[in-house]
């Protein structure tokens, strides 16, 4: 009995930095923002209270409001892109790449990842601009005559976007795939699947789990990201944190920003809530 | 549909890579527009850049938030991660979640209640104020990673070390830190990644003091210039010889 | 283990600045962080000059509720914006017979902006115009005489904004016929019909940098709200680049420069002031990296080259500065309105 006492003390005490962190930096201040979301300025005065008008305005006022659609609309297509072109790479590493090729190959598939990730989407402005690589190329081919508008677009955010999610998802996925036993296949086709039903019935099924824990990370990197959207978006249309920066860095309006940001988190909670069944966050 | 695999690869790394080629390619442009045409091979930009006192500044920042911050979440992650493996508390799945929840956090978020906190605090910006929401967000990574690693074998030699009289320091240091290096030095080499690479956070809570992110950025706010392309091949030259390194290390050692 | 330690306090002991060297923190805009404008009055004085951006002055305002008294020495703002600083406590008086006022355009001292009851807060150091800037050569410049033209269709899709809404709203208010000092918040309605067909025919707003890089690249062919600003920094680069002041009006920016209230180094922060209104300090602004523009001072112009001032048409000033009008100068509601007005414009 007192040993299992000592034991817990000493438990707590090896558990009470890490805690006490998170309590400090973390938990109070996300409490300090939601506390400072229900306040309002008068002027330039921020005036404590319990107002609701920040939220209200996030859901009523339409540039307020479609800031959250776009982040919404954008981060889902980025995510689905993603995996669809991130789970073939993968499943290529892990099945036609000869076994003692593969590291190299995952390797290289994800060795932009290292680049500065402001660096990257400033190159990807360079390749889309009207001027950049891609329409200079097809122009020299004769394959368009006038430079087509790819920068400053919704699409150049969202091939940023995808550029470094295939990197991240497929890592994810192709962990899955290789501890997948290729017994699992020969059972389906030995009981008569076809190939067609072998991958819909048990090898997709099996790495949900990687394409899931991957999209939920694509998920909330990408709808709390500033940069892409800034850098390659060309202020087209705004994205939650760009409107969130826009609020706090141009008008000084703190409490509409934390409010803001309160709307994003509870986003990224309803989608937490939508995958946690899959979710392995502490097996990345 | 072999040849279509290899297709498909060729295509992926063909994307994969373009932007990065595209950077290098024109940190060599000879004229003051990193876009086509190409002028000229030159090296002034990186000349330009090595000489830049402030970026110079910003990397040495960045590397001491980058491993100062690691090596405090690691030390804290790895304390935690021990006690909540071995010793049954109560509240631990609690206790857990709040470790891991900074983690399904964006960044932003986490640098704004920072800032709103330091703000109300009284706290001035500073490098420190910008590494000390690196360690909430490499805390979550650490404490996981090494939660992860913890498996019966180490609990069984950590129990033999206890009953032969080690104290519980003695265990740490002698028995699990040792039983635990590879997922140790994992989860601090992803740790310094992430900071070294991280904006948002060092942005929004620093003043003067400014790490790599941040000065590119600003490079890039006072213009399109070849230099900055210079500077993103030097961090990816860099970067690629520390991570061919690790692999080497970690990875091709015998087993 | 002690050596790791050891390794780790020498890296603490390294990243503390040390103390010996004086520092002067301003808060300023980017055409400040040149170091061709900072680096000699640093080995003058033999002090470090700490350069913080910041973007418009609601924000450069927040920033300094946030700080603690002592943080900030200098401050850059909007000319027009000075009372606001004044009232809000922000600036601290400065001596008018010590700054060089005589010597500046008539027009540009602006002691209506930078002197709050008598005192004298802030001086202006740099203007130039929010206009048309365009590809000469791409575009017809007769057209770029008249606002119309740029809601006319032709030139859909090659257009671009500049991303200020106080110089923006002006300008379309001009095309409407109201003055800017005439915007209120009961009038602001008229100008969002315009402002957002001047956005449906546009295809990017964008910043200072980001407007001379698309301008420079071709990504658009016009930059409404552009100037010599934008255009100048370019002129070696692309000499097709050009600017003009429509038949309906543009508007002229000037930024002023202020000692924060509570420094704890007021003679510093003078001399710094000081530094950047004497035609050395005027020469180097004026063709800062960032962005150029004219200098308050007419002395400078003893030191800039005959090419820099043909670029900053340095002999038009006269006719432009009667036909420009200044910045609107909104109160606390109408700002908001403003700023909501051109946040919905961004996320049309």
């Amino acid at each position: 009995m007192t040993l299992q006492r000592a034991e817990r003390r000493l438990g707590w005490g090896l558990a009470a930095p890490a805690l006490l962190w998170t309590l400090a930096f973390f938990v109070l201040p996300f409490l300090a923002m939601v506390v400072l979301s229900f306040a309002h300025m008068e002027g330039r005065q921020v005036v404590q209270g319990l107002d609701p008008g920040n939220y209200i305005r996030a859901f009523t006022d339409w540039s307020q409001l479609n800031a959250l659609i776009n982040s919404v609309e954008i981060t889902l297509t980025v995510t689905v892109i993603s995996v669809v072109l991130a789970w073939p790479l993968a499943a290529i590493i892990a099945w036609r790449v000869p076994p003692r090729f593969q590291r190299l190959a995952l390797l290289l598939a994800v060795l932009p990842f290292w680049t500065s990730y402001v660096v990257r989407s400033y190159s990807w402005l360079l390749v889309l601009g009207k001027n950049g690589v891609i329409n200079q190329a097809l122009m020299g081919l004769g394959v368009i005559a006038e430079p087509l508008a790819l920068a400053s677009t919704r699409s150049a955010t969202v091939i940023g976007f995808v550029h470094f999610f295939v990197m991240l998802l497929t890592l994810t996925i192709y962990a899955n795939l290789i501890q997948l036993s290729p017994n699992y296949a020969r059972a389906a086709q030995d009981l008569g699947a076809g190939r067609w039903a072998t991958f819909r019935h048990v090898i997709l099924p099996l790495t949900l789990p990687g394409v899931v824990t991957g999209a939920f990370l694509t998920f909330v990197l990408c709808i709390g990201d500033y940069i892409t959207p800034q850098i390659l978006g060309g202020n087209n249309e705004l994205t939650l944190p760009q409107l969130i920066m826009l609020q706090m860095g141009r008008s000084g309006n703190f409490p509409m920003a934390s409010a803001l940001s309160v709307v994003l988190m509870a986003v990224v909670t309803l989608a937490y809530a939508g995958c946690s069944r899959w979710l392995r966050l502490d097996r990345i | 549909m072999r040849v279509l695999s290899w297709l498909y690869l060729a295509l992926a790394y063909a994307f994969v890579f373009l932007p990065i080629a595209v950077l290098v390619a024109f940190s060599f442009q000879d004229g003051r527009l990193p876009v086509p045409p190409f002028k000229g091979f030159s090296l002034q930009w990186y000349d330009k850049v090595l000489g830049d006192s402030a970026l110079m500044t910003a990397l040495w920042h960045s590397a001491l938030v980058a491993f100062v911050s690691s090596a405090l979440a690691l030390v804290m992650g790895f304390l935690a991660a021990h006690a909540l493996a071995r010793v049954r508390l109560p509240g631990s799945v609690l206790m857990r979640g709040v470790l891991i929840a900074p983690m399904t956090v964006s960044y932003l978020i986490i640098a704004l209640g920072l800032l709103t906190t330091f703000n109300q605090a009284g706290v001035s910006l500073s490098l420190w104020t910008a590494g000390i929401g690196h360690v909430v967000i490499n805390l979550p990574l650490c404490f996981a990673i090494c939660y992860a690693a913890m498996g019966d074998q180490q609990k069984n030699a950590e129990r033999a070390a206890r009953d032969l009289g080690a104290s519980e320091a003695r265990v740490l240091w002698l028995i699990s830190a040792p039983m635990l290096a590879p997922a140790l030095g994992a989860a601090f080499f992803l740790s310094v990644t992430f900071s070294w690479d991280e904006f948002i956070i060092t942005f929004l809570l620093t003043r003067f003091d400014v790490t790599l992110p941040v000065e590119i950025w600003s490079m890039l706010r006072s213009g399109l210039s070849p230099a900055t392309n210079a500077v993103g091949s030097l961090v990816f030259l860099v970067s690629i010889t520390a991570v061919l390194l690790m692999e080497i290390l970690l990875f091709l050692r015998p087993r | 283990m002690t050596h790791r330690a050891l390794t780790a306090l020498g890296l603490l002991a390294l990243a503390t600045p040390a103390f010996a060297q004086d520092e002067l923190n301003a808060l300023v805009w980017c055409d400040h962080t040149d170091p061709a404008l900072i680096a000699p009055f640093e080995a003058k004085y033999g002090v470090k000059v700490n350069l913080k951006e910041y973007e418009g002055t609601a924000a450069g305002l927040a920033i300094l509720d946030q700080s603690q008294p002592g943080d900030w020495d200098v401050l850059v703002i909007d000319a027009v914006d000075v009372p606001r600083a004044v009232a809000a406590g922000k600036l601290a008086e400065i001596p008018a017979d010590q700054l060089p006022t005589a010597d500046f355009f008539p027009e540009l001292v602006m002691a209506a902006n930078n002197v709050v009851d008598g005192k004298t807060y802030a001086v202006t150091e740099k203007f130039g115009y929010n206009t048309i800037s365009y590809d000469k050569t791409k575009v017809d410049p007769a057209d770029m005489e008249d606002m119309a033209a740029l809601t006319s269709g032709k030139y859909d899709g090659k257009t671009g904004i500049y991303d200020y809404y106080l110089p923006l709203l002006g300008l379309v208010a001009l095309g409407q016929g109201i003055n800017t000092a005439d915007i209120t918040a009961e009038n602001l309605g008229q100008l969002q019909d315009p402002l957002m067909a001047l956005r449906k025919a546009s295809t990017l707003v964008a910043d200072v940098v980001s407007s001379q890089t698309a301008l420079a690249t071709g990504e658009v062919d016009i930059i409404v709200g552009g100037g010599e600003w934008l255009t100048a920094v370019l002129a070696a680069e692309n000499p097709n680049l050009d600017w003009t002041i429509p038949k309906q009006g543009g508007l002229r920016w000037a930024q002023s420069i202020g000692v924060v209230a509570g420094t704890a180094k007021p003679d510093l922060a003078l001399a710094f002031v000081q530094y950047i209104v004497s035609p050395e300090g005027q020469a180097a602004l004026a063709q800062s990296s960032c962005y150029w523009g004219m200098p308050a001072n007419t002395k400078a112009g003893d030191i800039l080259s005959p090419e820099a001032k043909a670029v900053l048409r340095w002999d038009q000033q006269p006719e432009f500065l009667a036909r420009a009008q200044l910045y609107p100068i909104p109160d606390a509601a109408t700002d908001t309105a403003m700023q909501d007005l051109w946040t919905a414009m961004l996320n049309k």
